[in-house]
């Protein structure tokens, strides 16, 4: 196996199938969120669709956040005059099923209940915002946190971006990447450092993408620019992608060493054995069992 | 007209349906247009784990245990295959009939859903898994028939099994007849001894079942 069919392994482990339980557990509680919402402000016909690494096609098994956007037409004040007060008021109609804690922009939902101290998290965040006009493209999201009090972006922009960008295997290889070393660089961040780095080398392999990636981050000081292709100058991504360069900088050097030195399982470990084996295993063990072996056969 | 096996004998099929719905709480007996239908979910558990399961139907005969029950998976999973073992009508053939009725136990159908049909959707797990059967399959039509019938009588020339079936199909074994073996001797000369042993094991009835099976599918090609 060379190092392309290595990660795409990989990547294959990584996979969360529509029918897995994990994905049908966050189906549920979308379902439940979507009920709430449109419960909660039935007048408003807010739109509510999946956003995120979901509606990417970038989500990965071991790192995965259901962000589901519910953003409210531009002359509705049935949620919020403000931003703010959408916000607060998707906080409240949540709270009846969930315990919400707020983010930058969004709220991410856990369960009501505490055991030992803890509440288990759903891995969803919705995101309240309103259009910015008729053609339900732009929309505005509110800040809890930080200097401004709200953010343009479009989800259908960022979505096409990644989409188009050719190197989505990359970026989710990225994403396991920066969660396994606690890297801390937001996602959205990632996505977009990856594609620039990658621009014109869509068409290399796999390995080669990655390698191409660590050797346009390792021993370079300052942070590479970014831009969001939603809102280039509205939003400044420069601060986030500072506060983690150091870290990812020096990750990215001794990711290439390691791969040198002993190879590509270093960085990502074994391919954990697939289902499918585990099943023939079971079942041919169940067939050395059998005390009276039959054969079949057809007239 | 023959009374059906289970009107001249309810009190087997009250056993019978006793046995198969404690061992499989998932099939359920029951009687349809004169016939003995089983059907429902079967689960093949292994070390108390259910690892697959498939939806079956069982069609009891009406010379049952005379005859094997029709075994059909109703799930629509099991493509209508030779090479599945199910011909294009949905029967499935999970052993040649006469293997069975050679049990001594041919009569329970829960030893039979227990052995040729678990065998048999188990080895169907495995080959959906692109694995092979896991015991082994036999040829199609006669060669398979005369294969699975050497076995049983210790011989592989195709006319000296047909010999064998000949002998065993008669009730009563002559010495004076030529041995099935084709050595031109007397059979009380040369393997009589080795006739009346299969005798032992193989009832003239089933012996010409055999026969005719074999005949049917010689006709058919």
């Amino acid at each position: 196996m060379n190092a392309n069919e290595y990660l795409k392994k990989v990547l294959q482990s990584q996979d969360l199938a529509d029918d897995s339980k994990e994905m049908q557990e966050l189906q549920s509680h979308r379902k439940d969120v979507e009920e709430l919402i449109r419960n909660g402000f039935g007048d408003s016909a807010p739109t509510i669709r999946y956003g995120g690494s979901k509606a990417k096609g970038t989500l990965i098994r071991e790192s995965y956040d259901l962000d589901i956007i519910c953003y409210f037409p531009h002359d509705d004040t049935g949620a919020g005059k403000t931003l703010e007060e959408i916000y607060q008021e998707a906080r409240n109609v949540l709270s009846d099923d969930y315990y919400v804690e707020d983010k930058t922009s969004s709220l991410r939902l856990k369960a009501k209940e505490e055991t030992d101290h803890s509440r288990a998290d759903f891995h969803i965040d919705v995101v309240p915002g309103r259009f910015t006009d008729d053609t339900k493209t732009d929309c505005f999201l509110h800040q809890a946190f930080g200097e401004k009090e709200r953010l343009k972006t479009n989800l259908d922009v960022h979505i096409d971006y990644v989409k188009e960008s050719g190197v989505r295997d990359a970026i989710r290889l990225l994403k396991l990447w920066n969660v396994r070393k606690h890297l801390g660089l937001r996602h959205f961040i990632l996505e977009l450092l990856t594609i620039k780095l990658l621009d014109g080398n869509k068409s290399v392999g796999l390995a080669k993408q990655l390698e191409l990636v660590w050797e346009g981050i390792k021993d370079v000081k300052d942070s590479i620019a970014v831009q969001d292709p939603a809102n280039p100058t509205g939003n400044d991504l420069s601060g986030s992608l500072a506060e983690v360069w150091p870290q990812l900088s020096g990750a990215a050097a001794s990711t290439l060493s390691s791969i040198e030195a002993s190879g590509w399982e270093s960085v990502y470990g074994p391919i954990s054995e697939p289902e499918s084996h585990k099943r023939v295993e079971v079942l041919r063990r169940a067939a050395a069992a059998v005390a009276v072996p039959t054969k079949p056969w057809c007239a | 007209m023959k009374k059906l096996w289970y009107k001249a004998n309810p009190s087997f099929l009250a056993k019978m349906k006793t046995d198969v719905e404690k061992e499989y709480p998932d099939l359920r007996v029951f009687e349809k247009d004169n016939t003995i239908f089983i059907a429902g979910t079967f689960p093949l558990v292994y070390e108390g784990e259910t690892v697959d399961r498939y939806e079956i139907e069982l069609r009891l005969p009406p010379d049952f245990p005379d005859s094997i029950p029709t075994v059909r998976e109703t799930g629509g999973r099991i493509p209508r295959k030779d090479d599945r073992h199910v011909s294009a009508n949905g029967d499935a053939c999970p052993i040649v009939p006469e293997e069975w009725l050679l049990r001594p136990d041919c009569d329970s159908v829960v030893s039979f859903l227990n052995g040729p049909v678990r065998n048999f959707l188990l080895g169907h797990s495995l080959v959906e898994e692109g694995q092979p059967w896991p015991f082994g399959e036999r040829p199609h039509g006669p060669d398979g028939l005369f294969q699975a019938y050497g076995e049983m009588l210790g011989a592989n020339d195709h006319s000296v099994i047909w010999k064998y079936l000949d002998c065993l199909s008669r009730e009563r074994i002559k010495g004076h007849w030529d041995c099935p073996c084709g050595s031109g001797k007397r059979l009380r000369n040369c393997h009589l001894a080795k006739l009346r042993a299969l005798r032992e094991q193989v009832p003239a009835r089933v012996a010409k079942q055999a026969l005719m099976r074999i005949t049917q599918l010689m006709t058919k090609m």
